[in-house]
């Protein structure tokens, strides 16, 4: 038996143990770099919002310097608020550049999920029980059965009615 | 010295009334699931998988000879087009005499991640075709699609024109690359393998997003200031609490469906451009040849008349009319306009040909 600290892991119940922590912590260390660019993405989320909402507030003060004195004043008040405010955001939401930001933000969002999911694999595995992927393909499996089945009961029924007819 | 204050009295009495009437719902208005969305009665007359398809009772002694299916959208749910009595599409046509059918996609599990436009065109849309052309001893129906169950008409519409005798396309998503909307402006950088792949089917909090940046201000604000101020309209109330349900209802889609959605219609946009194919199936639009009724609502946020109306053009039909509104997406189909002016004109079309 080895007298090495670390090789004690690759034998017996600890093996496992020790292959599965080294995934997890692959993955844990995956994960934060992640979050990093998923934050990166999100701040400029947040700023793009904010520097829309600052823009809309302004253009709001300059149309409606005056506060508002009763009641039909403020109902045209928050009209010109909605306005502007459906407006300038309609705008941002259209932007190439919002487009662009919120599709790297939900991408790296998968990614974290990803990772998650590859964590909760490794742990149903050493379980014995099927993986994500694993189970993916049964329902593969049984969408292609289903349709292997649907064509042949198809052609069944225009055999039955040639032979009726 | 004291200062004079210039706030006009009305204004205090609106805002206690306004905090009256918040306190005040919950004793006023139901809960979400006290309410149900099924109108009009209706039988279901066949099941495949989670789709159902739904023959509704005549309101008439006599029917056009031609039934309608309708083929509604895969966001939210067909209850748009049967919200109330006064407003629902469905008892509309069936008190002009049409024999109306309506296919339920259902909802999605997991387990159908791998549905793609095939299985929705050539299986559960062929079916309820193949059905209905059964039970009515017809050779040929009228098939309505409205949104993205537009799409997936104008599919079967190329694909199987044989079976098909008259086609209305409302608000049909076509030309993703005019589209001006929001949607299609996220729906254009999305990462949609790699969305599917980790989490299959497209969850609804993802359209719930969508919806969200589609008017934000008075969507989320005054929408709700409206309804608080009218509390005590109980006709008012129950519209809202209504198209609130339908709203706040969406099935996921399934995966593999939703990525080919959104690559061929809104990243590469195959479809108008006559390269799409459905399983194997080359979808050229010239081969909608039957009769075709376009409508298209001016102040679409969802669908912009950009995306829909090149259907009308690239069609191969001679028989073919484009009707435009001055209403919205949802305006359209369930709205006095639509009562009044979008369905008197379909029925009067639909008629003529049925």
């Amino acid at each position: 038996m080895s007298s090495k600290p670390q090789a004690l892991a690759s034998t017996g119940p600890m093996r496992a143990f020790a292959a599965n922590s080294k995934k997890i912590t692959t993955e844990l260390i995956e994960i934060n770099e992640d979050l990093i660019g998923f934050n990166q993405y999100l701040t400029e989320y947040y700023k793009q919002l904010t520097d829309t909402w600052g823009v809309a507030q302004k253009k709001v003060n300059v149309k409606a310097p005056e506060i508002p004195q009763d009641v039909e004043q403020i109902e045209s008040f928050k009209r010109i608020w909605i306005d502007i405010f459906d407006n300038d955001f309609t705008e941002l939401f259209d932007s190439e550049k919002f487009g662009e930001n919120y599709g790297n933000l939900v991408s790296k969002e998968l990614e974290l999920t990803k990772h998650w999911n590859n964590i909760v694999n490794v742990i149903l595995q050493s379980v014995n029980l099927p993986s994500k992927e694993e189970i993916d393909e049964v329902y593969k499996e049984l969408h292609s059965l289903k349709k292997r089945v649907g064509k042949l009961e198809l052609e069944l029924k225009k055999k039955e009615t040639k032979n009726n007819a | 010295m004291h200062s004079e204050s210039k706030i006009d009295p009305k204004i205090l009495e609106e805002m206690l009334k306004f905090s009256k009437n918040v306190f005040d719902a919950p004793k006023l208005v139901s809960a979400p699931d006290e309410i149900s969305l099924e109108v009009t009665p209706h039988d279901t007359v066949q099941e495949i998988d989670k789709t159902r398809l739904l023959h509704y009772r005549p309101l008439t002694d006599k029917q056009h000879k031609t039934p309608l299916l309708i083929s509604y959208a895969l966001i939210n749910r067909y209850h748009i087009l049967d919200i109330q009595p006064e407003k629902s599409w469905v008892r509309n046509l069936l008190l002009q005499g049409f024999d109306v059918y309506m296919l339920d996609w259902g909802t999605p599990t997991s387990m159908d991640k791998y549905l793609d436009f095939d299985d929705y065109v050539n299986g559960y849309l062929d079916s309820s075709v193949e059905y209905i052309k059964n039970e009515s001893s017809t050779e040929k129906i009228s098939l309505q699609g409205y949104c993205t169950g537009g799409t997936i008409s104008t599919a079967y519409a190329s694909l199987h024109p044989e079976s098909v005798k008259n086609y209305i396309a409302t608000a049909p998503v076509i030309d993703g690359w005019r589209d001006t909307t929001v949607i299609s402006n996220l729906a254009k950088h999305m990462d949609v393998d790699k969305m599917v792949d980790t989490i299959g089917n497209m969850p609804p909090e993802f359209m719930y997003y969508c919806f969200s940046v589609l008017k934000p201000f008075e969507q989320g604000i005054e929408k709700y200031v409206k309804f608080f101020k009218n509390i005590d309209n109980k006709k008012f109330v129950d519209n809202f609490l209504r198209i609130e349900k339908w709203l706040g209802d969406t099935p996921p889609i399934p995966g593999e469906l939703f990525k080919q959605w959104i690559k061929d219609i809104y990243q590469d946009n195959l479809l108008i451009q006559n390269k799409m194919y459905v399983g194997k199936e080359h979808i050229d639009l010239k081969k909608i040849n039957m009769p075709t009724f376009t409508q298209i609502a001016v102040g679409d946020h969802l669908v912009s008349p950009e995306c829909s109306m090149p259907l009308h053009y690239a069609i191969g039909s001679e028989d073919k009319t484009l009707r435009m509104y001055p209403t919205g997406h949802v305006g359209m189909i369930a709205s006095s306009l639509s009562q009044n002016k979008v369905l008197p004109e379909l029925g009067k079309w639909l008629a003529e040909r049925s």
